[in-house]
């Protein structure tokens, strides 16, 4: 008999202790960093549909959805990835209200681009530059927030869906075009990567596609920080394949979020959004 | 209650399946060498096309730290809970399948404290089993592919996050760890295989039912259809014992899921003690 109350109590024991070690307490208190000095929000957003959808690139209907989130949220940068071409760029530009500047990325072979939206300053005026890497191209923007300010540079990428050795190659030589930037410039990758990463899923061991992946992920990590990591999933299937990489130094981390829910029924990814405070000089 | 315990060890020392078991593991660490070794050769030996130049083909990552990792890591999931659940699942139904269990329970020794020194006594045998797995692997890796510091990187073995490393000597204070955490989490298979044990007629069907019940949480876990249910799973509880191959160990979480492992071996414990304690022996 007493041997079963003593078991029976260590097993109750056992479960208040795991009520009260809740992991998920332990990260919200990680996630946010407040700090001073100036502040920069960056914005990236897959805006292409699921791929079971007849065109999963980016629809010119959903562009006035999309330009409303972006002024909603106000962000100093965005990132989108899969529109068709500068066409729909210069309707959503239109429907920001020129409230933002903004380039597309040379198309190549792809049948989509990446774009890189700033928002307009009177006195300051952002540059942009587009770069090839491995078999696609991404496209960079130069600006300076707030005066004083270090300069900025935010690069919108999308790595290939398909290919991890592609996504591998692609990623290796972003990073290595953010090394040819002035020094005193802050860096920051933002885009869709497609990485298959996620240290709870233990079902995958050892394979050349999470080699790849991790491969590219932690060559990336090297020289940058992933600014959304505590954030939640970014796209459908709880995978979370949009990323905002910043230095590792001279930020601070305010905020991550996903906003979940955000954007047209058919579009498989969310808008993520990174807050950052920059190290006063 | 003592001496019971000495008892259970005599006859734990003296049944095959204990030798059986710490051969089998031998044999899967040579295979484990001879795998390693290979493909160490193809992907970063000469003439090999250097593909993952920042991670698993630098010249420090293919280490003895890294293969004691990977050897303990393919094996825990599949190969020792294998030997645990026989070694526990025999205990009171293999005794009732030769006679003797009616025999020792006309003794003057209570059936709790029969449970209970069986299963200390598969406790230990599961912290010898793999203690010496780990030490095996470690005396292999540094006799065979030599020492150094133990390099982990998001995605392969899904431990980490970003990439991480442990110093050397640090390193082998985790193997330590893991022979601790490891055990302890064996100890959910090892009850649940008890409690057949107290349930079943004969030993196989005990191993055998506890390995179904395993193996299919393991792979329904795997299953991207059975997402939402695989936090419920034991087994998914089970994988705190790897936390202590993190480089900023986790506490809350380790603590959170070995708190739940700890909730279903005393549980699975009282339940088989108050199933034991009811049933006719009647063989």
């Amino acid at each position: 008999m007493w041997a079963r109350i003593i078991l029976l109590s260590l097993c109750v024991l056992m479960i208040a202790s795991a009520i009260h070690f809740d992991p998920a307490r332990q990260r919200s208190l990680l996630l946010a960093r407040p700090a001073e000095g100036p502040h920069l929000k960056l914005m990236t957003w897959n805006i292409g549909y699921a791929e079971m959808e007849d065109d999963s690139r980016a629809h010119t209907k959903d562009l006035q959805m999309v330009a409303q989130t972006i002024l909603r949220n106000d962000p100093d940068a965005v990132a989108l990835q899969e529109l068709t071409g500068p066409d729909q760029l210069k309707a959503l530009l239109g429907y920001l209200k020129g409230k933002y500047g903004g380039a597309v990325a040379t198309p190549g072979s792809a049948d989509r681009v990446e774009a890189v939206l700033v928002k307009s300053q009177n006195d300051r005026k952002a540059s942009f530059e587009r770069v090839a890497a491995g078999e696609r191209f991404f496209v960079a923007a130069e600006f300076q927030s707030q005066s004083k300010a270090p300069q900025i540079v935010f690069v919108s990428a999308h790595a290939d869906a398909f290919s991890s050795a592609r996504r591998r190659v692609f990623t290796g030589d972003v990073v290595d075009w953010s090394h040819t930037q002035p020094n005193n410039a802050l860096v920051f990758i933002a885009g869709d990567f497609n990485f298959e990463l996620r240290s709870t899923d233990d079902s995958h061991l050892y394979s050349d596609n999470v080699k790849n992946d991790s491969e590219a992920y932690s060559y990336l990590l090297k020289y940058f920080r992933d600014l959304g990591r505590d954030a939640s999933d970014t796209a459908v299937n709880d995978r979370r394949i949009d990323y905002v990489f910043g230095p590792t130094e001279a930020v601070f981390l305010r905020k991550a979020d996903v906003l979940r829910g955000t954007g047209a029924e058919q579009m498989d990814h969310w808008p993520v959004i990174v807050e950052i405070a920059l190290e006063k000089e | 209650m003592f001496t019971q315990l000495r008892l259970e060890f005599l006859k734990l020392f003296r049944s095959r399946s204990l030798w059986f078991s710490f051969a089998a593991v031998s044999v899967f660490v040579v295979l484990m060498l001879w795998g390693f070794y290979s493909y160490a050769e193809r992907q970063a030996g000469p003439g090999a096309t250097a593909q993952f130049k920042y991670t698993y083909e630098s010249k420090s990552y293919f280490n003895g730290l890294t293969f004691a990792l990977y050897s303990l890591m393919f094996s825990f999931s599949l190969l020792i809970p294998i030997f645990v659940a026989m070694v526990a699942g025999s205990q009171i139904a293999g005794e009732r399948q030769t006679g003797t269990l009616r025999m020792i329970c006309t003794r003057p020794v209570s059936r709790v404290s029969l449970v209970l020194a069986k299963f200390l006594a598969v406790s230990c045998y599961t912290w010898t089993l793999i203690a010496f797995f780990i030490g095996l692997n470690l005396l292999v890796g540094l006799l065979f592919v030599g020492w150094g510091d133990l390099q982990i990187y998001p995605g392969a073995l899904n431990l980490v996050d970003e990439p991480g490393k442990l110093l050397r000597d640090e390193a082998l204070w985790r193997f330590v760890c893991a022979s601790f955490t490891g055990a302890g989490a064996l100890l959910v298979i090892a009850a649940i295989a008890m409690l057949f044990s107290v349930i079943c007629r004969n030993a196989a069907n005990a191993t055998v039912g506890t390995l179904a019940l395993y193996v299919t949480f393991l792979v329904i876990g795997r299953v991207e259809f059975f997402e939402q249910l695989r936090p419920y799973f034991f087994t998914t509880d089970m994988d705190f014992w790897r936390d202590v191959f993190k480089p900023d160990i986790p506490w809350t979480s380790f603590q959170h899921y070995a708190s739940i492992c700890g909730a279903y071996i005393f549980g699975t414990l009282a339940l088989a003690i108050t199933i034991f304690q009811r049933r006719d022996i009647t063989s």
